[in-house]
Protein backbone atom coordinates (compact mmCIF):
# COMPACT_ATOMS: atom_id res chain seq x y z
CA UNK A 1 0.00 0.00 0.00
CA UNK A 2 1.46 3.56 -1.03
CA UNK A 3 -0.35 6.70 -0.04
CA UNK A 4 -0.29 9.65 -2.01
CA UNK A 5 2.62 11.26 0.46
CA UNK A 6 4.34 7.90 0.45
CA UNK A 7 4.45 8.37 -3.49
CA UNK A 8 5.41 11.76 -3.65
CA UNK A 9 8.46 11.11 -1.31
CA UNK A 10 9.79 8.27 -3.05
CA UNK A 11 9.36 9.79 -6.48
CA UNK A 12 11.35 12.83 -5.33
CA UNK A 13 14.20 10.46 -4.26
CA UNK A 14 14.11 8.89 -7.73
CA UNK A 15 13.98 12.58 -9.68
CA UNK A 16 17.15 13.59 -7.59
CA UNK A 17 18.62 9.96 -7.81
CA UNK A 18 18.12 10.50 -12.09
CA UNK A 19 19.85 13.96 -11.74
CA UNK A 20 22.60 12.96 -10.50
CA UNK A 21 23.30 9.74 -11.75
CA UNK A 22 22.45 11.00 -15.50
CA UNK A 23 20.93 7.72 -16.07
CA UNK A 24 17.24 7.94 -18.17
CA UNK A 25 14.85 6.12 -15.68
CA UNK A 26 14.36 4.64 -12.83
CA UNK A 27 10.83 2.38 -10.89
CA UNK A 28 10.63 1.10 -7.89
CA UNK A 29 9.73 -2.41 -8.24
CA UNK A 30 8.26 -4.82 -5.76
CA UNK A 31 9.54 -8.88 -6.67
CA UNK A 32 5.99 -10.00 -7.57
CA UNK A 33 6.41 -7.64 -10.29
CA UNK A 34 4.23 -4.38 -9.00
CA UNK A 35 5.43 -0.98 -10.22
CA UNK A 36 5.33 1.21 -7.11
CA UNK A 37 6.65 4.39 -8.33
CA UNK A 38 8.56 5.90 -10.98
CA UNK A 39 10.59 8.47 -12.26
CA UNK A 40 11.97 9.76 -16.24
CA UNK A 41 11.33 8.70 -19.25
CA UNK A 42 10.93 5.56 -20.95
CA UNK A 43 9.59 6.97 -24.44
CA UNK A 44 6.71 4.61 -25.22
CA UNK A 45 7.58 1.19 -23.06
CA UNK A 46 5.27 -0.89 -21.25
CA UNK A 47 6.16 -0.30 -18.01
CA UNK A 48 4.56 -3.17 -16.17
CA UNK A 49 5.95 -5.54 -18.79
CA UNK A 50 9.43 -3.82 -17.74
CA UNK A 51 8.28 -4.33 -13.86
CA UNK A 52 7.54 -8.20 -14.78
CA UNK A 53 10.18 -8.88 -16.67
CA UNK A 54 12.91 -6.62 -14.01
CA UNK A 55 11.34 -8.85 -11.48
CA UNK A 56 11.03 -12.25 -13.13
CA UNK A 57 15.04 -11.21 -14.35
CA UNK A 58 15.98 -10.78 -10.24
CA UNK A 59 13.96 -13.87 -9.14
CA UNK A 60 16.14 -15.80 -11.58
CA UNK A 61 19.21 -14.31 -9.92
CA UNK A 62 18.50 -14.65 -6.65
CA UNK A 63 18.46 -17.78 -6.81
CA UNK A 64 21.93 -18.64 -8.90
CA UNK A 65 22.85 -16.93 -5.73
CA UNK A 66 21.69 -19.68 -3.31
CA UNK A 67 23.00 -22.38 -5.07
CA UNK A 68 26.51 -20.43 -4.68
CA UNK A 69 26.21 -20.24 -0.78
CA UNK A 70 25.64 -16.35 -1.38
CA UNK A 71 21.73 -15.15 0.45
CA UNK A 72 21.31 -12.43 -2.35
CA UNK A 73 23.24 -10.88 -4.83
CA UNK A 74 22.51 -7.17 -4.43
CA UNK A 75 22.74 -6.03 -7.98
CA UNK A 76 22.64 -7.17 -11.10
CA UNK A 77 23.47 -5.61 -14.17
CA UNK A 78 22.77 -5.81 -18.19
CA UNK A 79 24.78 -4.49 -20.94
CA UNK A 80 23.89 -3.53 -23.95
CA UNK A 81 24.87 -1.95 -26.87
CA UNK A 82 23.52 1.87 -26.00
CA UNK A 83 21.21 0.83 -23.13
CA UNK A 84 21.59 -0.49 -19.75
CA UNK A 85 19.87 -1.68 -16.85
CA UNK A 86 20.82 -1.96 -13.36
CA UNK A 87 18.79 -3.70 -10.65
CA UNK A 88 19.45 -2.89 -6.95
CA UNK A 89 17.93 -4.93 -4.47
CA UNK A 90 16.46 -3.13 -1.72
CA UNK A 91 14.33 -3.94 1.70
CA UNK A 92 10.46 -5.55 1.71
CA UNK A 93 10.90 -7.32 -1.15
CA UNK A 94 11.50 -4.99 -3.31
CA UNK A 95 13.86 -3.57 -6.43
CA UNK A 96 15.31 -0.24 -7.98
CA UNK A 97 15.35 -0.50 -11.80
CA UNK A 98 17.35 1.71 -13.47
CA UNK A 99 17.76 2.49 -17.13
CA UNK A 100 20.70 4.60 -18.55
CA UNK A 101 22.58 4.86 -21.65
CA UNK A 102 25.46 6.26 -22.79
CA UNK A 103 25.47 10.03 -21.19
CA UNK A 104 27.19 8.06 -18.00
CA UNK A 105 28.15 5.13 -16.88
CA UNK A 106 27.59 2.17 -14.49
CA UNK A 107 30.25 3.37 -12.00
CA UNK A 108 28.38 6.41 -11.69
CA UNK A 109 25.00 5.27 -11.50
CA UNK A 110 25.74 2.29 -9.11
CA UNK A 111 27.46 4.57 -6.53
CA UNK A 112 24.21 6.76 -6.53
CA UNK A 113 21.97 3.70 -6.78
CA UNK A 114 23.78 2.68 -3.37
CA UNK A 115 23.23 6.30 -1.79
CA UNK A 116 19.55 6.63 -2.57
CA UNK A 117 18.64 2.13 -1.56
CA UNK A 118 19.72 3.70 1.85
CA UNK A 119 16.52 6.53 1.88
CA UNK A 120 14.32 4.36 -0.22
CA UNK A 121 14.61 0.98 2.43
CA UNK A 122 13.83 3.95 5.14
CA UNK A 123 10.49 5.05 2.86
CA UNK A 124 9.47 1.69 2.92
CA UNK A 125 9.94 0.96 6.22
CA UNK A 126 7.43 3.69 7.03
CA UNK A 127 4.94 2.78 4.60
CA UNK A 128 4.58 -1.16 5.71
CA UNK A 129 4.08 0.35 9.34
CA UNK A 130 1.65 2.65 8.14
CA UNK A 131 -0.03 -0.03 6.26
CA UNK A 132 0.17 -2.42 9.14
CA UNK A 133 -2.15 0.18 11.01
CA UNK A 134 -4.33 0.82 8.41
CA UNK A 135 -7.87 0.10 8.04
CA UNK A 136 -8.56 -2.69 4.61
CA UNK A 137 -9.57 -0.83 1.61
CA UNK A 138 -13.61 -1.19 1.33
CA UNK A 139 -15.86 -0.31 -1.39
CA UNK A 140 -19.43 0.05 -1.60
CA UNK A 141 -20.89 -2.92 -3.94
CA UNK A 142 -20.99 -6.39 -4.16
CA UNK A 143 -18.22 -7.54 -6.71
CA UNK A 144 -18.71 -10.98 -6.46
CA UNK A 145 -22.37 -10.78 -8.09
CA UNK A 146 -21.77 -7.79 -10.39
CA UNK A 147 -22.24 -8.17 -13.86
CA UNK A 148 -19.28 -5.79 -14.57
CA UNK A 149 -16.79 -8.08 -16.26
CA UNK A 150 -13.51 -7.84 -18.21
CA UNK A 151 -14.78 -7.94 -22.06
CA UNK B 1 -0.17 -9.49 -2.88
CA UNK B 2 -2.54 -7.05 -3.82
CA UNK B 3 -0.38 -3.42 -4.32
CA UNK B 4 -2.86 -0.72 -3.73
CA UNK B 5 -1.57 3.24 -5.02
CA UNK B 6 -4.16 5.39 -3.39
CA UNK B 7 -2.11 8.09 -5.23
CA UNK B 8 -2.84 6.86 -8.57
CA UNK B 9 -6.00 5.53 -7.27
CA UNK B 10 -5.05 1.75 -9.14
CA UNK B 11 -4.79 -1.79 -7.69
CA UNK B 12 -2.78 -3.83 -9.13
CA UNK B 13 -3.98 -7.96 -8.83
CA UNK B 14 -2.03 -11.54 -10.16
CA UNK B 15 -3.40 -14.10 -11.94
CA UNK B 16 -1.39 -16.81 -12.42
CA UNK B 17 -2.38 -19.43 -14.57
CA UNK B 18 -1.37 -22.65 -13.45
CA UNK B 19 -1.53 -26.61 -14.62
CA UNK B 20 0.59 -29.36 -16.16
CA UNK B 21 2.70 -29.32 -19.35
CA UNK B 22 0.80 -28.79 -22.54
CA UNK B 23 -2.94 -27.96 -20.65
CA UNK B 24 -3.62 -24.73 -22.34
CA UNK B 25 -2.28 -22.16 -19.37
CA UNK B 26 -0.79 -19.73 -22.87
CA UNK B 27 -3.29 -20.54 -24.83
CA UNK B 28 -5.57 -19.20 -22.39
CA UNK B 29 -3.63 -15.94 -22.48
CA UNK B 30 -3.18 -15.74 -25.89
CA UNK B 31 -6.57 -15.85 -26.48
CA UNK B 32 -7.80 -13.64 -23.57
CA UNK B 33 -5.51 -10.66 -25.99
CA UNK B 34 -7.64 -11.68 -28.67
CA UNK B 35 -10.67 -11.91 -27.28
CA UNK B 36 -10.57 -8.38 -25.08
CA UNK B 37 -11.29 -5.48 -26.87
CA UNK B 38 -12.87 -3.49 -24.27
CA UNK B 39 -9.94 -3.34 -21.08
CA UNK B 40 -6.82 -1.65 -21.82
CA UNK B 41 -4.93 -4.74 -22.58
CA UNK B 42 -0.95 -4.79 -22.67
CA UNK B 43 1.43 -6.73 -24.96
CA UNK B 44 1.71 -10.28 -24.27
CA UNK B 45 5.02 -11.32 -23.76
CA UNK B 46 6.40 -14.97 -23.59
CA UNK B 47 9.38 -15.74 -22.72
CA UNK B 48 9.15 -19.61 -24.00
CA UNK B 49 11.88 -21.66 -26.03
CA UNK B 50 12.19 -22.26 -29.88
CA UNK B 51 9.62 -25.01 -29.85
CA UNK B 52 7.27 -22.66 -28.28
CA UNK B 53 7.28 -24.54 -24.74
CA UNK B 54 6.93 -21.63 -21.91
CA UNK B 55 10.57 -21.17 -20.31
CA UNK B 56 9.29 -18.66 -17.66
CA UNK B 57 6.64 -17.18 -17.88
CA UNK B 58 3.99 -15.79 -20.50
CA UNK B 59 2.83 -11.96 -18.92
CA UNK B 60 -0.47 -10.32 -19.99
CA UNK B 61 -1.33 -6.72 -18.21
CA UNK B 62 -5.20 -5.72 -17.94
CA UNK B 63 -6.25 -2.41 -17.00
CA UNK B 64 -10.10 -1.96 -16.08
CA UNK B 65 -12.49 0.21 -14.52
CA UNK B 66 -14.12 -2.60 -12.43
CA UNK B 67 -14.08 -0.82 -8.71
CA UNK B 68 -15.46 2.03 -7.94
CA UNK B 69 -12.79 5.12 -8.07
CA UNK B 70 -9.62 2.69 -8.86
CA UNK B 71 -8.27 1.55 -12.05
CA UNK B 72 -7.76 -2.27 -11.34
CA UNK B 73 -4.57 -3.76 -13.38
CA UNK B 74 -4.58 -7.56 -13.92
CA UNK B 75 -1.75 -8.91 -14.48
CA UNK B 76 -1.92 -12.54 -15.39
CA UNK B 77 0.84 -14.91 -15.36
CA UNK B 78 1.60 -18.45 -16.79
CA UNK B 79 3.73 -20.83 -15.11
CA UNK B 80 6.17 -23.36 -17.49
CA UNK B 81 4.53 -26.52 -16.88
CA UNK B 82 7.30 -29.36 -17.61
CA UNK B 83 8.57 -31.05 -14.04
CA UNK B 84 11.71 -29.43 -14.62
CA UNK B 85 10.82 -25.86 -13.92
CA UNK B 86 9.36 -26.32 -10.57
CA UNK B 87 11.84 -23.16 -8.91
CA UNK B 88 10.52 -21.23 -11.65
CA UNK B 89 7.02 -22.07 -10.66
CA UNK B 90 7.71 -21.22 -7.41
CA UNK B 91 8.95 -17.35 -8.69
CA UNK B 92 6.12 -16.37 -10.51
CA UNK B 93 3.82 -17.61 -7.88
CA UNK B 94 5.62 -14.75 -5.84
CA UNK B 95 2.79 -11.99 -4.58
CA UNK B 96 -0.09 -14.29 -6.21
CA UNK B 97 -3.59 -12.66 -5.55
CA UNK B 98 -5.77 -16.05 -7.40
CA UNK B 99 -4.95 -18.69 -9.59
CA UNK B 100 -6.93 -20.44 -12.39
CA UNK B 101 -5.94 -24.58 -12.64
CA UNK B 102 -5.88 -25.25 -15.74
CA UNK B 103 -6.95 -29.10 -16.15
CA UNK B 104 -6.95 -31.13 -19.92
CA UNK B 105 -9.19 -33.35 -19.96
CA UNK B 106 -7.72 -35.74 -21.44
CA UNK B 107 -7.40 -39.16 -19.67
CA UNK B 108 -4.08 -40.09 -20.67
CA UNK B 109 -3.05 -36.29 -18.87
CA UNK B 110 -4.98 -37.43 -15.37
CA UNK B 111 -1.60 -38.39 -13.12
CA UNK B 112 -0.25 -35.08 -14.47
CA UNK B 113 -3.34 -32.81 -13.99
CA UNK B 114 -3.04 -34.52 -10.20
CA UNK B 115 0.51 -34.19 -9.90
CA UNK B 116 0.51 -30.60 -10.99
CA UNK B 117 -2.20 -29.76 -8.32
CA UNK B 118 -0.57 -31.47 -5.37
CA UNK B 119 2.57 -29.09 -6.97
CA UNK B 120 0.93 -26.06 -6.62
CA UNK B 121 0.00 -26.27 -3.03
CA UNK B 122 3.65 -27.67 -2.09
CA UNK B 123 4.54 -24.66 -4.08
CA UNK B 124 2.28 -21.98 -2.22
CA UNK B 125 3.28 -23.34 1.44
CA UNK B 126 6.85 -22.32 -0.12
CA UNK B 127 5.33 -18.68 -0.68
CA UNK B 128 3.95 -19.39 3.17
CA UNK B 129 0.43 -19.71 1.54
CA UNK B 130 -1.73 -21.69 0.82
CA UNK B 131 -5.42 -22.54 -1.41
CA UNK B 132 -7.39 -21.17 1.31
CA UNK B 133 -6.40 -18.35 1.54
CA UNK B 134 -5.76 -17.39 -2.18
CA UNK B 135 -8.95 -17.61 -4.74
CA UNK B 136 -8.77 -20.36 -6.95
CA UNK B 137 -10.96 -21.52 -9.86
CA UNK B 138 -10.74 -23.98 -12.06
CA UNK B 139 -11.26 -24.46 -16.10
CA UNK B 140 -11.23 -28.16 -17.28
CA UNK B 141 -10.26 -27.46 -20.92
CA UNK B 142 -10.49 -29.25 -23.92
CA UNK B 143 -13.63 -29.91 -23.64
CA UNK B 144 -13.91 -30.99 -27.86
CA UNK B 145 -11.49 -33.80 -27.59
CA UNK B 146 -13.22 -37.03 -28.42
CA UNK B 147 -11.72 -38.68 -25.45
CA UNK B 148 -12.00 -35.93 -22.92
CA UNK B 149 -12.87 -36.72 -19.43
CA UNK B 150 -16.69 -36.63 -17.73
CA UNK B 151 -16.79 -33.17 -16.06
CA UNK B 152 -18.43 -35.36 -12.90
CA UNK B 153 -15.20 -37.49 -12.93
CA UNK B 154 -12.95 -34.49 -12.86
CA UNK B 155 -15.14 -32.33 -10.51
CA UNK B 156 -14.86 -35.55 -8.07
CA UNK B 157 -11.03 -35.57 -8.46
CA UNK B 158 -10.18 -31.54 -8.50
CA UNK B 159 -13.54 -30.18 -6.53
CA UNK B 160 -14.32 -32.62 -3.87
CA UNK B 161 -13.31 -30.13 -0.69
CA UNK B 162 -16.26 -28.99 1.52
CA UNK B 163 -15.57 -25.67 -0.43
CA UNK B 164 -15.91 -26.05 -3.62
CA UNK B 165 -14.14 -24.29 -6.29
CA UNK B 166 -15.95 -22.23 -9.21
CA UNK B 167 -15.36 -24.65 -12.66
CA UNK B 168 -15.87 -23.85 -15.81
CA UNK B 169 -15.48 -26.25 -18.97
CA UNK B 170 -13.09 -24.16 -21.85
CA UNK B 171 -11.85 -24.47 -25.35
CA UNK B 172 -8.80 -22.00 -24.70
CA UNK B 173 -7.86 -22.66 -28.68
CA UNK B 174 -11.44 -21.72 -29.65
CA UNK B 175 -11.93 -19.02 -26.85
CA UNK B 176 -15.21 -21.21 -25.19
CA UNK B 177 -14.82 -20.74 -21.26
CA UNK B 178 -11.67 -18.54 -21.39
CA UNK B 179 -13.45 -15.07 -20.35
CA UNK B 180 -15.65 -16.65 -18.50
CA UNK B 181 -13.01 -18.18 -16.20
CA UNK B 182 -10.47 -14.80 -15.69
CA UNK B 183 -14.43 -12.91 -14.93
CA UNK B 184 -14.91 -15.34 -11.92
CA UNK B 185 -11.56 -15.63 -10.40
CA UNK B 186 -11.14 -11.52 -11.28
CA UNK B 187 -14.74 -11.26 -9.12
CA UNK B 188 -13.07 -13.60 -6.47
CA UNK B 189 -10.55 -10.99 -5.86
CA UNK B 190 -12.56 -7.98 -6.09
CA UNK B 191 -14.73 -9.18 -3.82
CA UNK B 192 -12.66 -8.67 -1.17
CA UNK B 193 -12.93 -4.93 -1.56
CA UNK B 194 -16.52 -4.93 -0.99
CA UNK B 195 -18.13 -3.60 2.71
CA UNK B 196 -20.68 -6.38 2.14
CA UNK B 197 -19.21 -9.31 3.84
CA UNK B 198 -19.50 -11.98 0.98
CA UNK B 199 -19.16 -15.73 2.43
CA UNK B 200 -17.91 -17.24 -0.57
CA UNK B 201 -14.74 -14.79 -0.59
CA UNK B 202 -12.18 -16.38 1.20
CA UNK B 203 -10.95 -18.14 -1.57
CA UNK B 204 -13.55 -20.84 -2.62
CA UNK B 205 -17.09 -20.44 -3.68
CA UNK B 206 -19.95 -23.09 -4.71
CA UNK B 207 -21.19 -22.06 -8.35
CA UNK B 208 -21.08 -25.28 -10.77
CA UNK B 209 -24.54 -27.10 -9.81
CA UNK B 210 -22.39 -30.59 -10.98
CA UNK B 211 -22.86 -32.89 -8.14
CA UNK B 212 -19.26 -34.60 -7.56
CA UNK B 213 -19.32 -38.21 -7.82
CA UNK B 214 -17.40 -40.68 -7.44
CA UNK B 215 -15.40 -42.43 -10.02
CA UNK B 216 -15.93 -44.81 -12.96
CA UNK B 217 -13.20 -47.12 -10.98
CA UNK B 218 -13.89 -49.89 -12.99
CA UNK B 219 -12.52 -47.60 -16.26
CA UNK B 220 -8.93 -48.81 -16.57
CA UNK B 221 -7.48 -45.61 -17.89
CA UNK B 222 -7.97 -43.93 -14.20
CA UNK B 223 -5.01 -44.17 -12.81
CA UNK B 224 -5.07 -40.54 -10.83
CA UNK B 225 -6.25 -40.23 -7.21
CA UNK B 226 -8.40 -37.57 -6.27
CA UNK B 227 -6.52 -34.92 -4.23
Amino acid sequence: MLTAEDQMAIELHLADFLKKSEAQWSALVDKGGNLFAQNGDTGTLDLSILSALAAGSFAATHELAKRLGESEFSALYHEGHGQHILMSALHHECLLVTIFGEKTNIGLVRFYAQQVTGSLNDLLQVAREKEAQASPLLLEGDFLNDTAAIT
Amino acid sequence: MAFINYSSREIQLKIVYYGAALCGKTTNLVTLHKQITHAQKGELVSLATDADRTLFFDFLSLNTRTLPGFTTRFQLYTVPGQAIYNTTRQLVLKGVDGIVFVVDSHWEKMADNVESFANLQENLIENHLSLVQIPYVLQYNKRDIPNAAPVNYLEYTFNNRANRALAFEGVAATGLGVLETLNAAARLLLAKYSKTPNANVTGLAQANPTVAVPPPVDDPRVKAEAV
